[in-house]
């Protein structure tokens, strides 16, 4: 079941701008290792889902993944073939807003290396440009 | 071990002088403490990622100050990759200084091996020590935790003279069993609740009865 609001103020709204950098949820907090964006974009709630599903079925029962974003934000579309006008689309999914430096995805209590591994696999998926992060200990 | 960082006085305060510095290569820094007045300071960015490398938490400032100062606070650009800004706090040899010193797993834990999972609660603890005696790291064993077992923070073996700042009674690491998650139930809504629409939809029901 892809991520979704449980109530809102608003079923629609409107695209707005990516603008800036993250100031916020930028640091590996939980884990140890992170996936951090380095490009703007949204991050629908079913590729979150699938990012989820492809670390989890990567570490088994080993270490912890933790998701850091989402997805607040519905996306309308109109139905094809359909004439200009007659209103907004309706919701067609939730994205995430993702400003360069979001941490994406969080990794604890696995090597370096199985992180390293693990994450590879997550990028694929991931519609903006990545890298892999490390705590930071200062 | 302390290492030794030159620092450069800076006339000029603000976000265009700091990001004109920063271009140079130089990143900001303000020196304070004991009571005396602050003084701001720049150092040049690879002499202080040296210092960060080295994991010196007391610097040996040259240049413009000869002082000993702690690192108490570094600003990082929005990937981590860079420096902004240091916060350098006076200290003597005698002082007894806070510091977050992260938490180190050492050996193999029991439970682990019995298909738990151990989780670290508390990545880094508060400890209070004279600058010398700042540690690196702080090791947890956890050679004897079990499934159910978890390690406290009056249980981490401190170095000689440190207290620790954190309640002890923290946890710190933690085995716990992988639980099966429940799966969820199919039956979730399409859509989320909207605010205040259930309500008045309900007030034009009643209305019309």
């Amino acid at each position: 079941m892809a991520l979704m609001p449980k109530r809102v103020k608003h079923r629609k709204s409107q695209r707005g701008r990516i603008r800036g950098d993250a100031t916020r949820g930028n640091r590996v907090v939980f884990g140890d290792f992170g996936l951090q964006a380095e490009q703007p974009g949204w991050l629908p709630a079913a590729t979150i889902e699938a990012g989820r599903i492809a670390a989890q079925q990567y570490l088994r029962t080993e270490g912890r993944l933790y998701v850091r974003v989402f997805p607040h934000k519905s996306v309308t579309s109109i139905p094809l073939e359909t004439r200009m006008g007659k209103g907004k689309g309706e919701p067609e999914y939730w994205a995430a807003v993702i400003k360069p430096g979001t941490i994406l995805y969080e990794i604890g209590g696995v090597s370096e290396d199985a992180a390293r591994l693990c994450f590879a696999r997550l990028a694929h998926k991931m519609p903006v440009r990545v890298r892999f992060v490390k705590r930071r200990v200062m | 071990m302390s290492d030794s960082l030159e620092v450069v006085t800076r006339p000029a305060t603000g976000t265009r002088e700091s990001r004109r510095l920063r271009r140079q290569g130089m990143v900001p820094a303000i020196l304070y403490g004991h009571g005396e007045k602050c003084v701001d300071l720049a150092a040049r960015r690879e002499a202080l990622e040296l210092v960060i490398r080295h994991g010196s938490r007391v610097v040996d400032l040259t240049g413009a100050v000869t002082e000993s100062a702690l690192i108490r606070e570094l600003q990082w650009d929005t990937y981590g990759l860079e420096p902004i800004h240091v916060d350098l706090l006076r200290v003597s040899k005698t002082d007894r200084v806070k510091v977050k010193v992260p938490v180190d797993l050492r050996g193999e834990a029991p439970g682990h091996r019995a298909g738990g999972t151990v989780n670290i609660v508390l990545h880094e603890i508060e400890i209070e020590c004279t600058p010398d005696q700042i540690p690196d790291k702080i090791h947890a064993q956890v050679g004897g935790l079990e499934v159910g077992g978890v390690i406290k923070v009056h249980d981490l073996e401190l170095p000689a003279g440190a207290v620790a700042v954190t309640d002890g009674d923290e946890p710190v690491v933690s085995c716990t069993m992988a639980g099966v998650k429940a799966e969820e139930a199919a039956a979730a809504p399409a859509e989320p609740e909207v605010i205040g629409r259930k309500a008045a939809d309900e007030g034009k029901g009643e209305a019309e009865e």
